[in-house]
């Protein structure tokens, strides 16, 4: 395990930008006086409480399995691919918003993209091919993606039109259990 | 007889035999070497017997200054020291690491610097966002004021070939109430030339004008 490097953590927080709109908050000292860092450890990025990451420490690289939240993983060409561990770091900040009734939340969770039909609101000014949140209906995260059209081209598609390519859905915590934690 | 005796002598010491014999009589050890050279020459490679060679060659006094020579002439350039270019080959753009920079990681953990970094990124991130907004918008606007357009040139076509339409209907009204008084044939007339004009009936009176003018 080891603190990321001036390259890796711009690469890190330029991606989570692209969801977030407040990374401030990221950082920001916590009542008790620890704070939050990212830490690497077998190329994956780890969101984890400082006093946390002081005693992982003791543990040697090999034998440190998972610590704190795994935000994602840094591919070999030095980009960064978030994961959808990261979904409640992202929610908490998230900067463009879709909402999903409920026929539209399973076809999500089992990995295709969000259609107009299914999309119950959207947040307004949004632009073309910017990141955003989707939630059900009733506020909960399923996932992210990447907006297909703005707002306002998005009001004139079709209802078979895709709205948002989906990155992230909760499903895989099902279908990719087996490579999510350990390569 | 004796070219028998000569090939044990060398399986026994010819190396030894050779090497004294190299200094006090040349005459008799030539004559030798060159039998047992002739009997068997796969053995002559063999390690004792490869140094034969090496006490002719001292002999012979200019040899070894000509081989420093030679070792001074193959000297071995590198390709950098040649400035050639280097291949084209294929590094992808993370791998790539500046030269000339520090060996080693700068790793990010006070807070100032991860605050810094935050802060360039954001806004960086904002800006981008908000051009992409900005170009949106003005797309937008074109487009609006295209499909504007678009409207207003169907709606005057529209109210053109309206008047067109009425034009030639209050013609015809005309036409039909002068020729009213005149007869049935003038009327059977008309329509046959109506009929074989069909809308177009405007169209020649303006060539005529046309070809008048020239």
């Amino acid at each position: 395990m080891r603190v990321l490097t001036d390259a890796e953590m711009k690469t890190v927080l330029d991606k989570l930008a692209n969801y977030m709109s407040d990374l401030k908050s990221l950082i920001a000292p916590l009542e008790d006086g620890d704070r939050y860092v990212f830490r690497l450890n077998h190329s994956r990025v780890y969101y984890v409480k400082l006093s946390i990451a002081n005693l992982a420490t003791s543990i040697s690289r090999d034998a440190l399995l998972s610590l704190g939240t795994c935000i994602g993983k840094l591919t070999k060409t030095g980009k960064f691919r978030l994961h959808i561990t990261a979904l409640p770091i992202i929610a908490s900040g998230a900067r463009h918003k879709i909402w999903i009734k409920e026929n539209g939340a399973q076809p999500f969770l089992y990995g295709s993209n969000v259609v107009k039909a299914h999309v119950g609101r959207w947040s307004e000014d949004c632009p073309e091919h910017q990141g955003c949140v989707v939630y059900s209906m009733a506020d909960i995260p399923l996932g992210f993606g990447v907006t297909a059209r703005s707002t306002a081209e998005a009001r004139r598609l079709d209802p078979t039109g895709i709205v948002c390519f989906r990155q992230s859905d909760c499903g895989e915590y099902l279908r990719d259990e087996d490579t999510l934690f350990a390569s | 007889m004796a070219p028998t005796r000569t090939v044990k002598n060398k399986h026994a010491g010819g190396g030894g035999k050779s090497s004294s014999a190299g200094g006090s009589s040349s005459s008799k050890s030539g004559p030798k070497r060159s039998s047992s050279s002739g009997v068997s020459k796969p053995k002559s490679k063999s390690g004792p017997k490869a140094k034969l060679p090496a006490t002719q060659v001292k002999g012979r006094p200019n040899l070894p200054g000509l081989d420093k020579h030679k070792k001074k002439k193959a000297r071995v350039y590198t390709e950098k020291e040649l400035g050639i270019p280097e291949l084209n080959m294929i590094t992808p753009v993370g791998v790539t690491k500046p030269r000339g920079k520090k060996k080693g990681k700068v790793f990010v953990d006070d807070r100032e610097s991860m605050t810094t970094i935050l802060a360039i990124v954001q806004a960086e991130k904002e800006g981008q966002i908000e051009s992409k907004i900005m170009r949106a918008r003005q797309m937008e606007e074109i487009r609006e004021a295209r499909k504007a357009e678009a409207d207003k040139k169907e709606s005057e076509r529209k109210a053109k070939l309206e008047d067109t339409k009425e034009v030639l209907r209050r013609k015809r009204k005309r036409n039909a109430g002068g020729k009213d008084g005149k007869g049935g044939e003038d009327d059977g007339e008309n329509i046959k030339a109506y009929a074989a004009t069909g809308t177009k009936a405007a169209k020649p009176r303006k060539k005529r004008v046309s070809f008048a003018a020239e």
